[in-house]
C-alpha cells in the first residue's frame, strides 16, 4: 500500500487521477490533494508520501518550482509530471529539476499502470 | 475568417493541418477522459461572438505567439461532459462544470502548444478561464481564427483557436 500526493490546480483532474489510479489496479492507501506547488510542499511537510503526481502549469507555484523545492527539502519520493506540456525541453527541465518522468494528459488507466506500476 | 498566414508559415503548417490537429486532439480528449465519441464538422466561415446558455473554457498562449484556445458548449452538454469526467451525476452549472471546461481547454491548449513549439519553452499556457451565463459575448474568436464545430448526439459545441505572431 502507498500514499500518493496529487498536485493539480484542477479539482476535476485530481478526482480523475485518483479514480484512474484505482481503476489501474494500483495499490493506493491514501490520496492527498494539493491545488498548487505551495500546497504540495505543505502536504509533504505533514504527510508521509510514497509517490507524487504533479501538474506543471499551476498558479502561485508551478510544477517545475515545486519539484525543485521538494527535492531541496529532501523529498525522496518519485515525482511524475502529469501534464498537457508535452514539449521535450519543458519535460527535460522537469527531469533536471528532479522529476522522474512524465505522463501526458489525456491518459488512460492503462497508461497510468504502465508508467506507475514499477513505482508503487 | 482564417488563421494568421504568418503564424502558419512560421510553423510550416497549412491551416488544414492545424484544424486537423485540433480535431484529432478534441476527439482524443473527449474519448479518453469522458468516453464520448464526438463528430467534427467543417470549420465555420464566419466568426461566432455571442453565446446563449453556454459555458466557455479558455486558455491563453503567450510567447513567440499570442492567442487563445477556447471551447464553447451549451450548458446541457457541459453538464454531460462534467458528469462523464467525474463519474457522477452533475445537474447544475457551478464549480465542477467550470473546472471541467477549463481543464478541457487546458488539454487542447497543450496540444496546440506542442504543435507550435516543439521544445515547449518559447510558448507559455495561461491558467484556464471560464465564462458561463444566459447571454455573453466573446470577441477573441473574431479574426485570425479557426472555429471547428463538433457534435455529440444532438448537441453541438465549438473549439476555436485565435493566434497571432509576436514580433
Amino acid at each position: 500500500m502507498a500514499n500518493v500526493l496529487i498536485v493539480d490546480d484542477s479539482s476535476t483532474m485530481r478526482k480523475i487521477i485518483s479514480r484512474s489510479l484505482r481503476q489501474a489496479g494500483l495499490t493506493v492507501d491514501n490520496v492527498y490533494e494539493a491545488g498548487d506547488g505551495i500546497e504540495g510542499l505543505n502536504a509533504l511537510g505533514s504527510s508521509q508520501v510514497d509517490l507524487i503526481l504533479s501538474d506543471i502549469n499551476m498558479p502561485n507555484m508551478d510544477g517545475l518550482e515545486f519539484v525543485k523545492q521538494a527535492r531541496a527539502q529532501g523529498c525522496k519520493a518519485p515525482i511524475m509530471m502529469i501534464t498537457t506540456e508535452g514539449g521535450e525541453d519543458i519535460i527535460g527541465e522537469a527531469i533536471n529539476s528532479g522529476a522522474n518522468g512524465s505522463i501526458r494528459k489525456p491518459f488512460t488507466p492503462d497508461q497510468l499502470q504502465e508508467k506507475l506500476g514499477g513505482l508503487l | 475568417m482564417s488563421l494568421n498566414a504568418s503564424v502558419m508559415e512560421n510553423a510550416h503548417l497549412q491551416e488544414e493541418d492545424m484544424a486537423r490537429y485540433i480535431i484529432d486532439a478534441t476527439k482524443e480528449v473527449f474519448s479518453t477522459m469522458m468516453v464520448m465519441e464526438v463528430e467534427d464538422h467543417y470549420p465555420l466561415r464566419d466568426p461566432v461572438t455571442e453565446f446563449h446558455c453556454s459555458v466557455t473554457g479558455m486558455v491563453g498562449l503567450a510567447g513567440s505567439y499570442t492567442g487563445i484556445l477556447s471551447v464553447h458548449c451549451p450548458q446541457v452538454l457541459a453538464l454531460k461532459i462534467t458528469s462523464n469526467m467525474l463519474g457522477m451525476e452533475i445537474d447544475e452549472v457551478g464549480e465542477d462544470v467550470n473546472d471541467a471546461l477549463g481543464e478541457i481547454a487546458n488539454m487542447l491548449g497543450g496540444h496546440v502548444k506542442q504543435v507550435l513549439s516543439k521544445g515547449g519553452l518559447d510558448l507559455n499556457l495561461s491558467i484556464p478561464t471560464v465564462i458561463s451565463g444566459d447571454t455573453y459575448t466573446i470577441s477573441a474568436v473574431s479574426e485570425d481564427s479557426v472555429i471547428i464545430p463538433f457534435q455529440y448526439e444532438n448537441e453541438k459545441f465549438l473549439v476555436g483557436l485565435n493566434i497571432r505572431k509576436e514580433y
